[in-house]
């Protein structure tokens, strides 16, 4: 790109302008990343808590979930060392981490107290519930309407949790991380490889 | 020809322009990221946001990653009312 000063019209000045910030989107791999870790986890712990129940294998089957504890670790060591490598520091990447973050303290805070209370049968469909306002602003900030239509879905699927008996509501948690986490993670990693 | 504002001499220009609407959008970027988006000469590039820097419109921060230095931009205030007023210009232009 020349420097030419002063010979630019307005209209090559407005493209300049759009070209730029078209150019600078939010790291969309990473973001993918996420979605597709917890989705394949949280199927892989429902699913299995599900079974165990079910089966009656282990006399507390919801000792599964404590599978989502090294999980944190691993999304939070990942995102740690993409940051380390990333060269732009967009608004959209710091509010998508912020409100991911946000999502980890009070779902911890509701967990702790739904188990001091021994309301653990309703834990998944309020996770749920904090699950689908996450995606959905997520969506929003990135402008990716599957994620918009996926925390949508997980809305849907928390109230089924919530309304539903012992035997369907368990299934309600890999439902809507199927349709919340892992068909919109799987489409932004597409569109993410597409943009280069 | 007095309903329009001059175009600010600091922000009109190819290169200054491109690097001005990747900081507006960023909260800060690598040089050798707006360097890739620009398609500038480090060179030039390097002229180009001293002149931005000595105008106030941005900072610019040196930092190692790894054993490599690293140089980071970001916009500041000053350069964002004056990136604003400058879109405003360009409107008034095309009204």
């Amino acid at each position: 790109m020349e420097t030419n000063e002063n010979k630019m019209s307005s209209t090559e000045s407005l493209k300049i302008i759009s070209d730029m910030i078209n150019r600078t989107k939010m790291n969309i791999k990473e973001s993918a990343f996420h979605l597709l870790f917890w989705g394949w986890l949280i199927t892989a712990i429902s699913l299995a808590e599900y079974f165990l129940t079910i089966f009656s294998v282990l006399e507390e089957p919801w000792i599964v979930w404590l599978l989502t504890i090294p999980g944190v670790f691993v999304s939070l060591i990942y995102g740690f060392v993409a940051g380390k490598k990333q060269q732009v520091y967009t608004y959209a990447d710091r509010l998508f981490m912020w409100i991911w973050l946000s999502f980890l303290v009070s779902t911890t805070i509701l967990v702790v107290y739904i188990g001091s209370v021994n309301l653990m049968h309703l834990v998944g469909p309020f996770i749920l519930l904090m699950a689908a306002f996450a995606v959905f602003i997520s969506g929003i900030v990135i402008k990716f309407k599957p994620l918009i239509a996926g925390g949508i879905s997980i809305w849907i699927f928390s109230l089924i949790g919530f309304f539903t008996g012992p035997a369907i509501s368990p299934l309600a948690i890999p439902a809507a991380v199927i349709t919340g986490y892992l068909v919109p993670g799987y489409m932004l990693k597409k569109t993410g490889t597409e943009n280069g | 020809m007095a309903k329009y504002k001059d175009l600010d001499p600091v922000m009109h220009s190819q290169l200054r322009l491109a690097v001005m609407s990747i900081l507006m959008n960023t909260e800060m970027a690598e040089f050798t990221y707006i360097k890739e988006q620009t398609d500038a000469t480090a060179g030039n590039l390097s002229v180009q946001i001293s002149k931005l820097k000595e105008a106030g419109y941005l900072t610019v921060h040196k930092r190692f990653k790894g054993n490599y230095p690293q140089t980071l931009c970001k916009v500041t205030p000053l350069g964002r009312k004056k990136f604003e007023e400058y879109v405003d210009s360009l409107r008034d232009y095309i009204k």
